[in-house]
């Protein structure tokens, strides 16, 4: 019996459908996720002539870079964990002024990308030319206000732009938890501040350490940031390193997939030991029910938790758009308010004459949209098998799909790199569709996890139903699965198409002149020190992302009338 | 009457748990079929692996002589093309769909247009008195409401066999009686074959031509309603459907009668019980039962009672009828009556059973 070798749940005529996809689906997955990481590895032990330890004994020689790529990553975990874990408590669970506007607003950062962020707050912070040191020196007359060209500066910044995940997920399993386990705890005699450290915070340990591993992962391999402040001052980190072996001629190719492995290595033992750590305590007091939390009344305290927000949504989202959109509009750079002037010039630079314009926009659009569909409609897929399904597949699935939360998207994109430009068989190198393969391998946890999130809430009976009363598996998904399920699949896609408009870590390596996107192109402008120009294109890819968003909310407003 | 649906030596169970073990039982044309047990006694996978949902391990499945599951052959239908249809315990109605596309959902995956499948739509939401809401959004309907679509639709398309698997949990009990005869009056009107499946011996019993009581996967005992009740053959179907006074006892024949046999519950607790089986002149043991309902208290004082002499230990009121634990030696017995004012704990009593009211019991 070929089924019974699967143990699926369904029956024969369409084991055959069901284990065909769930085949295929493992061999996408597998040449996806697999195969750039096995490239990455052979890359960084070999050299042109063959297996050699040298590239790795040169990396292992840069102590200053891994010395300064560890320190990066932690300051930043740490400061966007505690800001994003304590901006979570005080908007789900204490009586903060405002809180639900509040907690929009934490999560714009998501959408501006830390290029920008980390290009704004340049202007504002560099040592020299920084406008706030520019103002600081003439009319205040005090030199070195702000230094943001050090580590600190870039910890600061990146740490502003990874605030969100925290927040978002640490807010989740406040909202999850069962507010009777606090009540008992204050029934049975402990204070508030006690009921807070014995009981929720332990709770929510899973997800803090899960979004701190996130956030430590995605700065281990962070390129915008610390090649925007760290570059200029000959700060290098991990990512940094990757793109000059790169771009240093001759490609220092076997350098860089040295610097990839060193990074996974790191990374995958983190998760590793995450996984070891949480796996002997079972959470299954957070649910997947939503709670109405409980309000902690506080009394003026509050409206200093207020400041701290307004504090955080000021540097991370209104300073940096401000200075963006008055770089764009301003002639040139300048503090003598005698001399601004202001008006389109550089938009119309950069809409009309500037060439990569129209070929950066038109290579993101399509890009965010195939990436958007395929993500979806892998992740929905996937997320089938693994969650409806008995296959034995279901396991590798649900393994493979989540690696690549620990692999940073630079060194996925160099695996992208390696195994691509020795694919003949698959001519995809030089074409988006290689920069498409590296967003959708990187983006697959989010699909998986959304997918099988509106899975587990869709009631299996109603698939069954489908079933008995007729349907094949396929009018089954396309008839009650789909529909369903639209409107996961619809945020999903609407958050996929904004993180591929802002990618830049693994376009960066994997772009060519006819490929570029619309980061990059900011990027090139950034180093062709056209700061204007590049003022301009940021909010031109801004005001994108904004609309799309704005899209999705008049869509789902609409859909729930 | 030929079988229609046939199952034989099923067996299904994912990984090392066995769900089902070796169940064989048939249902004939028109026959409603109920299988009764506690929850996880495999009477919902016999039901999912019927409705081609689970895929059993072995055994083998027929409906109206077509073979739909043949482990040997490796012959498995897929639900679809098996003609059934099934009423789930959530109800299962599609929430994006209106309360007609519901209903009328068998007809549309087969490519059948709406003005064709119309008549009969309609014909089933009238059976279940929801024409009214035919047009409304499947969601905005109540449990009750949701309940009846859901049959609606199970009737709609003609089906071989209608499974329902504990469609009532959900309601509360006045709606639940009132979905029993409704069920009662559409199967009298319709004549439908049907596999049911619950825990409450109530609906069992009221719903059903026959019953298979099953037990950790496996089939305890199948009968009538009837037999189901008076003669259950094992202390599980006994106690699973309320024989409260179990005990283990001592069987011995009595000289020159044969039709009756004396059981010893304990050694001043004798009662008399129907012969059924004993021939032999020695003693037996054995386990025997009778259902609180049929103990008779008399209290001590009035004349020369018959029964075992007991003292009340507790006695619950529960409104239309009391409950009364009485203690003889070294076993407690349960007795239900009306209520009686005289009869309170600490109370000296009497009591007895009819012999024919008695059942010996396997195991």
């Amino acid at each position: 019996m070929c089924f019974e070798k699967l143990g699926c749940r369904l029956s024969a005529a369409d084991v055959s459908t069901e284990r065909l996809v769930a085949l295929g689906l493992s061999v996408v997955l597998t040449l996806l996720v697999i195969s750039p990481l096995v490239a990455v590895t052979i890359a960084a032990v070999t050299d042109p002539a063959g297996l050699s330890a040298q590239p790795f004994i040169a990396v292992l020689g840069a102590t200053r870079t891994i010395a300064n790529t560890v320190t990066i990553a932690v300051g930043t975990t740490l400061f966007a964990s505690i800001v994003g874990g304590a901006l979570a408590l005080f908007l789900a669970r204490i009586n903060t002024p405002s809180r639900a506007l509040l907690s929009q607003l934490v999560t714009l950062p998501l959408y501006i990308t830390p290029l920008l962020t980390a290009i704004a707050w340049s202007w504002l912070g560099s040592p020299r030319g920084g406008l706030i040191n520019i103002f600081g020196r003439q009319v205040l007359g005090v030199d070195g206000l702000l230094n943001l060209q050090t580590s600190g500066g870039i910890i600061f910044v990146s740490a502003l732009a990874y605030v969100p995940l925290p927040f978002l997920l640490v807010s989740a399993a406040l909202r999850g938890m069962d507010p009777s386990l606090e009540e008992s705890a204050r029934i049975h005699g402990a204070t508030t501040f006690q009921s807070l450290r014995l009981i929720t915070l332990p709770l929510m340990l899973p997800a803090i350490l899960g979004s701190a591993l996130l956030v430590f992962v995605q700065t281990m391999g962070l390129f915008s940031v610390p090649a925007v402040l760290g570059m200029p001052s000959g700060i290098y980190v991990a990512g940094t390193e990757i793109y000059r072996s790169l771009n240093n001629f001759p490609p220092r190719v076997n350098q860089a997939a040295a610097w990839g492995l060193l990074l996974l290595g790191i990374t995958s033992l983190l998760v590793w030991m995450q996984t070891a750590l949480l796996n002997r305590r079972s959470f299954v007091t957070i649910t997947g029910k939503a709670y109405r939390p409980r309000i902690l009344e506080i009394g003026s305290t509050r409206y200093a938790l207020a400041v701290v927000a307004w504090l955080y949504i000021t540097a991370a989202v209104i300073l940096p758009l401000a200075t963006l959109v008055w770089a764009a509009l301003v002639n040139f750079i300048t503090v003598d308010f005698k001399l601004m002037s202001f008006d389109f010039r550089h938009f119309r630079y950069v809409l009309l004459e500037y060439p990569k314009t129209y070929l950066a926009m038109e290579n993101s659009i399509i890009l965010g949209i195939a990436t958007a569909t395929v993500g979806c409609a892998l992740g929905l897929g996937t997320s089938w098998i693994i969650v409806r399904t008995r296959s034995r597949l279901r396991l590798y699935l649900d393994q493979v799909s989540m690696f690549p939360l620990a692999v940073p998207s630079m060194v996925l994109a160099l695996g992208v790199l390696w195994v691509y430009v020795r694919a003949t068989w698959l001519p995809i190198y030089g074409t988006i569709w290689i920069l498409l393969v590296a967003y959708v391998t990187h983006y697959i946890p989010i699909c998986v996890r959304a997918g099988s999130g509106a899975l587990r809430s869709l009631h299996v009976e109603l698939e069954d139903a489908a079933r008995i009363t007729g349907a094949s598996w396929t009018k089954m998904l396309r008839w009650i699965t789909y529909p369903l399920t639209r409107p996961t699949l619809i945020s999903t896609w609407t958050l996929l198409f904004i993180l591929s408009l802002q990618e830049i870590s693994s376009s960066i390596l994997l772009y060519t002149s006819r490929t570029t996107v619309l980061s990059v192109a900011v990027f090139d402008l950034w180093e062709a020190g056209n700061v204007n120009a590049l003022a301009a294109l940021g909010v031109i890819q801004l005001a994108i992302t904004f609309l799309v968003l704005l899209g999705f909310l008049q869509f789902r407003r609409e859909i729930r009338v | 009457m030929s079988a229609f649906l046939e199952v034989e030596h099923l067996t299904a169970g994912y990984g090392p748990l066995v769900a089902v073990e070796d169940v064989t039982f048939a249902v004939s044309q028109g026959e409603h079929v109920t299988l009764l047990g506690p929850s996880g006694c495999g009477k919902t996978t016999t039901l999912r692996t019927i409705a081609g949902l689970e895929t059993p391990k072995s055994g083998r499945i027929v409906i109206d002589g077509k073979v739909i599951f043949d482990a040997d052959e490796g012959r498995n239908v897929p639900p679809e093309k098996r003609g059934l249809a099934m009423v789930f315990q959530s109800y299962a109605i599609w929430p994006h769909m209106s309360v007609f596309d519901n209903v009328g959902f068998g007809f549309r995956v087969r490519g059948i247009g709406r003005r064709q499948a119309r008549p009969a739509v309609e014909r089933a939401l009238s059976l279940v008195t929801l024409s009214a809401v035919a047009g409304r959004p499947a969601s905005a309907l109540s449990g009750g409401q949701q309940q009846r679509v859901a049959l609606a639709r199970a009737i709609a398309y003609e089906s071989k066999v209608l499974l329902l698997d504990e469609p009532m949990s959900n309601l509360d009990a006045q709606l639940r009686t009132e979905m029993r005869e409704e069920l009662n009056d559409l199967r009298r009107q319709l004549g439908f074959t049907a596999v049911y499946v619950t825990h409450d011996q109530e609906e069992a019993f009221a719903l059903s031509d026959r019953i298979v009581v099953m037990r950790g996967g496996r089939i305890e005992q199948q009968g009538a309603p009837s037999e189901i009740y008076c003669a259950p053959k094992t202390s599980f179907v006994a106690a699973f459907l309320g024989m409260k006074n179990i005990f283990d006892a001592e069987l011995y024949p009595i000289s020159g009668d044969r039709k009756m046999v004396e059981a010893r519950l304990a050694p001043d607790v004798v009662l008399r019980v129907l012969n059924s089986w004993i021939t032999a002149a020695a003693s037996h043991p054995a386990r025997i039962g009778f259902r609180p309902i049929d103990v008779r208290l008399e209290t001590a004082g009035a004349a020369p009672a018959e029964g075992t002499p007991g003292i009340v230990t507790r006695s619950l009121f529960l409104g239309d009828v009391a409950h009364y634990y009485v203690r003889s030696g070294p076993i407690e017995i349960c007795a239900h009556g009306r209520p009686r004012s005289e009869i309170v704990e600490g109370r000296a009593v009497r009591w007895s059973v009819d012999p024919d009211r008695c059942v010996v019991l396997r195991e």
